[in-house]
């Protein structure tokens, strides 16, 4: 086995098979935004803490900025634009709004990437592991208070 | 911001990932990536070549051992070891994981990972170093296991030279003896200004402090009060001064942080 | 005393049942939401075009420096690199920018690249634009640049010491502007005074909002119109056209900006007209579009940061029963290494001199400099912020020196809701608010009452509880004329906001907004005015996203900052559409027989008759007669287009400036808020653990929105007071770049926050409606506040910083006669 500058991957995206050649450095968030035109996961900051780029993969949530789309080759991934399949939003997604979860937008994608993996694993969370789970999602706008309230609400299958 | 060009490659053996790294200067393992791909695109290092540990299963794996410690592989993420009934032998280990980051950080993170890159402020270098685990650590000229003390060597650095990689994480068994840790993070679950783990046995206390040196130090007291302030003191620490906290403050949470890991070991 | 309480001349108000209770007040949903939570939102990293390139800043390493050598050439030799633009082309082809400072600081010259000499760490000095991100980032790395090092200047309390580096030939002393504000009569209230209190100094400091989006831009250029059009996150383009386009020596229609939405702004998004200049001459250069993607780091060291204010020898004069006269101080502004919106921060802080409180007697002697750090610009709360920040500390210092209870001696203080309207000091005229009723409600959210229970179970764990309470004014809708002010030579003032609303051919309602929102709800709030006007629901209102030039839908001060939009952008939303609902009458009385307008009325998409409901006709009908069958109106109504723009103006009048005085903003929103913390004496470390705000806008168009705003500024505010700061090296090197040192809230660093409030209407304002959403700066003061309580016991240290991260709290609680030395009390 000899080391690459490039390859072509395979990767499935919200059950689509994507086939591309990529450079071993690009990231899977590039690769998703500018590859695959893919632009709902976004990028906020340059040291993984802000959360804006996560997705799920192989059915764990991570943030794709630290993560190479090398890596990604015959992984499914998960991206927001993958929750409403059939223009039906999410029960996540219906919260969100229900709620006043969102006002700019751009953390959203992310948030509901991780609340979604959280949901999938404990469909019944307490107040303190819906903030576990979005520690790793940054808003600057919400101040996360109406964002645990929609997530606790489409947990229980509910809303306002 | 973005990775300057890089080779890589993904083994599906460890004698194929230590063939790689040893073959190609400027190789460099790349496990969770939650450090390495942020120093990568700060350019503040640019390996030429990565070798993805991913696929290699024999790293993967949680174990007893016969004297009732524990075995974990270096490509054991945070998760893994978070869920891992097993680790109960050393519950302390799930407890720190635990407080590292994030959820995504965590799925990704490994143990190998966070030892290995001895950021001082690191949580795991201080709790192995307190337990008493040694590294496995595999080269082209074979196998060989370090103490903690070996391992740690300055920061950012450790006894894995280029061409190896660290394979496992052996714990000693329990025996009695109890654990704790006790960190000031920024905010929760954020960088650690101070931290520091101990291990406690029969009154005596294995104090290993995190964030005041260039590698975790480690001291030996009782358990007493003033016995483990006196420890800390007479260490004559240095820390690093920045802009979380002076050289000063540093010191003097390194104390506190020491008390109330033996306090919380003792139980 | 002078009289305070002011009616106005002419009040510019509608009654609440002429707006029926339609829509204002109800939380409609977001019409924003469906494509935000589906990712199908464009923001400006999302637009693409072909053969786009990506361009890569080469950022100076040195605070300050001169530039003695820029080589390209290996960069351009990459295979990929499409061009570059180095400082000396900026120059040749552009003019620096229009300078809001008068002479001789006014004379600086501020260009889209370095020219010659780089002024802080980060500041771009050669753009490289490439075919890849990657490529580009990789070919910044091939140009060579040579740096002569000079001495920075980065502590703005000695950057006008004489021998002190200069950073511009234009402005000596570093000195942007300074001027001395004198109000009442300082001299008298110090004669009366039956106490002293005298602070010698109070230290506000630099941070920022850091929206989560980053700045950036995908620029085009037209060759054959010689057009540019900018799409861009830029949320002030009525400014940034006013500064772009004499710099690029073109007309003011030549750059077109658009944008759809926008990852938060804050204010931060301000002052990327530099960027965007050097944008601009790429795309014209290389003739294709070019993509700029701002880096988190650079959004942190080169971007802009909220003012650092520093107040200098603080003197109040007090009475026995606790009435505070007034205040005298120094302040020391500093803006960074260039201006950019600065020096108007040196006024507007005088929109809410007095903060909420009554003092009459006033003496600023304000200093504005500049230093080699990240240039400033108006970050939310702008300048206000600091100086209620100020009014707050000064209140909770002298409270703790006389032994005061803190709730009392803030009530005795407080305006009151019977003097509203209140002309402040200077002139100002706060519209409407009651301050005690809000604090009474913040400390009802933390269970005051229970306080004293609590410190006692707090001690029992080892903790140190403490009680803090803050307040923030959010004036809003700027009178633009207290720029005459600073520099009397200026030619701005008042204000406007532009709205258009039409009637479509098929009955389709359709609003443009002049306005670049990001995260305000703007679709949604004006769906609902206009629902309102009309009589239909809002989600028969289509309301474009985002901001477009070619709309014609802005005026000179467009944008969305400024807690203004239920002010200017409703405002001007309510004229257009009034104007079509009468243009709707017209067409339907003619059509439908009836002798004038006013025997029709709207009513669910129909105009119908008052007296035979029956007789109706769809809206549809109105919009198919006038752009498709006009010939069956009569000729004199021929002139309705059913397309109607309206500009807001607000009733502002110039600003007196020989005496500094005038009302310089409309509306004056508040928020009350009370925290609890608990210290952990042994290292410094707190807890916020109970959290109370309590707002008052005025009319609140859609409460959900408005309460989304008090979380997010409490948010803000929490991470400022914490751990938000932007510290400097003694190499002007910033030791926050990043969200790893720089620590914002994260979902479990947030207290249990609860918020209500209160509902003063403006009597100025088309709806009642105040402009809201600044409102940082409760929180900094509230857990300064909450600080002090609890550690009085430990040493009475007094607080006098606006960050508190741990190891200040350490030192305060260590070392308290080092701050305590900082205060005195005179008895008289």
């Amino acid at each position: 086995m000899e080391p690459v500058r490039g390859q072509r991957i395979t990767v499935e995206v919200n059950g689509e098979r994507h086939e591309r050649d990529v450079e071993a450095r690009r990231l899977l968030v590039h690769f998703l935004r500018d590859d695959l035109d893919l632009t709902g996961t976004h990028v906020g900051c340059d040291t993984g803490n802000c959360g804006a780029c996560t997705v799920i993969l192989n059915g764990v949530a991570i943030k794709s900025c630290m993560l190479l789309a090398v890596q990604a080759d015959g992984t499914s991934v998960e991206t927001v634009e993958g929750l409403s399949p059939d223009g039906e939003l999410h029960p996540l997604q219906e919260a969100f709004s229900s709620f006043h979860a969102l006002q700019c937008g751009y953390c959203t994608p992310g948030m509901l990437m991780s609340a979604k993996h959280l949901l999938d694993h404990n469909p019944e969370p307490t107040e303190g592991e819906i903030r576990r789970a979005i520690q790793g999602n940054i808003c600057r706008c919400t101040g996360y208070v109406n964002i645990v309230e929609a997530i606790a609400s489409a947990a229980k299958g509910g809303r306002r | 911001m973005l990775l300057a060009e890089v080779e890589y490659a993904r083994p599906s053996t460890v004698e194929g990932a230590v063939r790689l790294l040893s073959s190609h200067a400027g190789a460099r393992p790349l496990a969770g990536g939650q450090t390495l791909t942020n120093v990568m695109k700060a350019r503040a290092a640019a390996p030429d070549v990565l070798v993805d540990l991913n696929d290699l299963e024999e790293l993967r794996q949680i174990s007893r051992t016969a004297d009732g410690g524990l075995e974990l592989g270096a490509m054991v993420t945070l998760s893994e070891l978070i869920r891992s009934p097993d680790a109960d032998a050393r519950p302390i280990l799930a407890e720190v994981a635990a407080q590292i980051a994030d959820v995504q950080v965590r799925n990704r993170g490994t143990i190998g990972g966070n030892i290995c890159s001895n950021d001082p402020t690191n949580h795991l270098p201080p709790v192995v170093a307190a337990l008493g685990a040694t590294m496995t650590i595999r080269g082209p000229d074979g196998e060989r296991t370090v103490t903690a003390e070996e391992f740690f060597v300055g920061v950012y650095m450790t006894a894995v030279a280029p061409g190896e990689l660290m394979t496992k994480l052996t714990v000693p068994a329990a025996d009695g003896a109890r654990d704790g840790f006790a960190s000031i993070p920024i905010g929760r679950d954020g960088t650690c200004i101070c931290n520091a783990a101990a291990t406690v046995e029969d009154g005596q206390a294995r104090i290993a402090l995190g964030c005041v040196a260039a590698v975790p130090v480690v001291l030996s007291s009782t358990a007493e009060e003033d016995a483990v302030r006196e420890a800390v003191r007479g260490a004559d620490l240095d820390p690093p001064s920045d802009v979380h906290a002076s050289d000063d403050y540093r010191r003097h949470l390194a104390e506190v942080v020491a008390l109330r890991a033996v306090q919380q070991a003792a139980g | 005393m002078s009289e305070t309480t002011v009616t106005p001349d002419q009040p510019i108000t509608v009654e609440r049942e002429e707006t029926a209770p339609g829509f204002i007040g109800v939380n409609v949903p977001r019409k924003e939401d469906k494509r935000l939570v589906q990712g199908e939102g464009v923001f400006v990293d999302d637009v693409k075009r072909h053969g786009m390139a990506y361009v890569h800043f080469v950022r100076s390493p040195y605070a300050h420096a001169a530039i003695s050598r820029i080589d390209v050439s290996k960069a351009m030799a990459r295979e990929g690199v499409y061009g570059t633009l180095i400082g000396e082309e900026v120059a040749a082809e552009t003019d620096p920018f229009f300078q809001i400072a008068p002479p001789p600081a006014g004379e600086l010259k501020d260009y889209a690249l370095a020219v010659g000499r780089v002024r802080h760490v980060g500041e771009p000095v050669v753009a490289v634009a490439a075919a890849s991100r990657e490529l580009a980032r990789d070919a910044a790395e091939l140009v060579e640049v040579d740096y002569e090092p000079l001495e920075p200047v980065l502590d703005p309390e000695h950057a006008a010491d004489p021998g002190a580096p200069q950073l511009h030939d234009e402005a000596p002393s570093n000195t942007i502007w300074q001027g001395n504000f004198d109000y009442g009569d300082y001299d008298a209230a110090l004669a009366e005074a039956d106490k002293v209190v005298r602070i010698k100094r109070l230290h506000f400091h630099r941070f920022s909002s850091t929206p989560l989006e980053t700045s950036g831009a995908v620029v085009e250029y037209n060759r054959g119109t010689g057009q540019w059009t900018i799409h861009s996150n830029n949320q002030f383009p009525g400014f940034a056209i006013i500064m772009m386009a004499p710099a690029l020596k073109v007309g003011m229609d030549k750059l077109r900006f658009v944008s759809q939405d926008i990852g938060g702004g804050f204010g931060n998004k301000i002052c990327t007209h530099v960027q965007l200049v050097a944008m601009c001459l790429l795309a014209r250069k290389l003739n294709r579009a070019v993509n700029w993607t701002e880096w988190r780091t650079d959004q942190h060291t080169a971007n802009s940061h909220g003012n650092e204010r520093v107040f200098l020898d603080v003197e109040v004069p007090v009475k026995a029963d606790g009435t505070m006269l007034g205040f005298k101080a120094r302040a020391i502004d500093d803006c960074g290494a260039f201006t950019r919106y600065e020096p108007l921060g040196c006024i507007i802080w005088a929109q809410v001199t007095p903060g909420v409180y009554r003092w009459r007697n006033v003496r600023l002697d304000f200093t504005q400099v500049c230093t080699n750090k990240s240039p400033c610009g108006p970050n939310r709360g702008y300048s206000r912020m600091q100086h209620l920040w100020f009014t707050e500390r000064v209140m909770d210092i002298v409270a703790q020196e006389l032994g005061a209870d803190p709730v009392e001696i803030r009530k005795r203080n407080y305006i009151r809701a019977d003097e509203m309207p209140y002309e402040t000091p200077n002139g100002c005229v706060y519209d409407s608010g009651d301050y005690a009723r809000c604090l009474d409600e913040a400390l009802e959210l933390i269970d005051y009452g229970s306080i004293d229970e609590k410190r006692r179970d707090a001690e029992s764990r080892g903790k140190l509880l403490g009680v803090g309470i803050g307040s923030t004014l959010d004036s809003g809708t700027n009178n633009f004329g207290q720029s005459t002010i600073v520099n009397p030579e200026l030619q701005f003032s008042g204000n406007n906001e532009v709205a258009t609303v039409k009637l479509d051919i098929f009955g389709e309602v359709v609003v443009t907004l002049g306005t670049t929102p990001q995260g305000q709800s703007h679709e949604t709030t004006a769906a609902q005015v206009v629902a309102d006007i009309l009589k239909v629901s809002p989600e028969d209102v289509n309301v474009r996203a985002g901001h477009d030039s070619y709309w014609n839908s802005h005026a000179g001060f467009s944008g969305t900052y400024a807690s203004q939009f239920a002010v200017t952008g409703l405002g001007a939303v309510k004229g257009a559409t009034e104007m079509l609902a009468e243009e709707i009458k017209k067409i339907g009385s003619v059509v439908l027989g009836a002798d004038s307008p006013d025997d029709v009325e709207l009513e669910g998409g129909f105009v119908r008759r008052k007296d035979n409901p029956e007789a109706a006709l769809p809206f549809m009908a109105c919009g198919a007669i006038v752009n498709a069958n006009n010939a069956v109106l009569p000729l004199e109504y021929r002139d309705i287009t059913l397309n109607c723009r309206y500009v807001y103006v607000p009733p502002h009048q110039l600003p007196d400036k020989e005496r500094k005085y005038g009302n310089l903003t409309l509306t004056y929103a508040n928020q009350i808020h009370a925290c609890v913390v608990e210290v952990d004496p042994e290292t410094g470390v707190y807890e916020i653990v109970d959290y109370g705000a309590v707002d008052d806008c005025g009319v609140r168009i859609n409460p959900l929105i408005v309460e989304g705003q008090v979380h997010g500024a409490a948010a803000q505010s929490i991470g400022a007071a914490t751990h938000e700061t932007f510290p400097y090296d003694e190499d002007g090197n910033l030791l926050t770049p990043n969200f790893y040192d720089y620590h914002v809230p994260h979902a479990l660093d947030m207290p249990p926050l609860k918020t209500t409030s209160i509902e003063s209407p403006s009597p100025f304002t088309p709806l009642g409606a105040k402009g809201m959403g600044e409102g940082g700066g409760a929180g900094i003061s509230a857990v300064g506040s909450a600080l002090q309580d609890a550690l009085r016991g430990s040493g009475k240290p007094v607080v006098t910083n606006s960050s508190n991260p741990y190891h200040r709290v350490w030192e305060l609680l260590r070392n308290p006669e080092e701050s305590r030395a900082l205060v005195e009390v005179e008895e008289r």
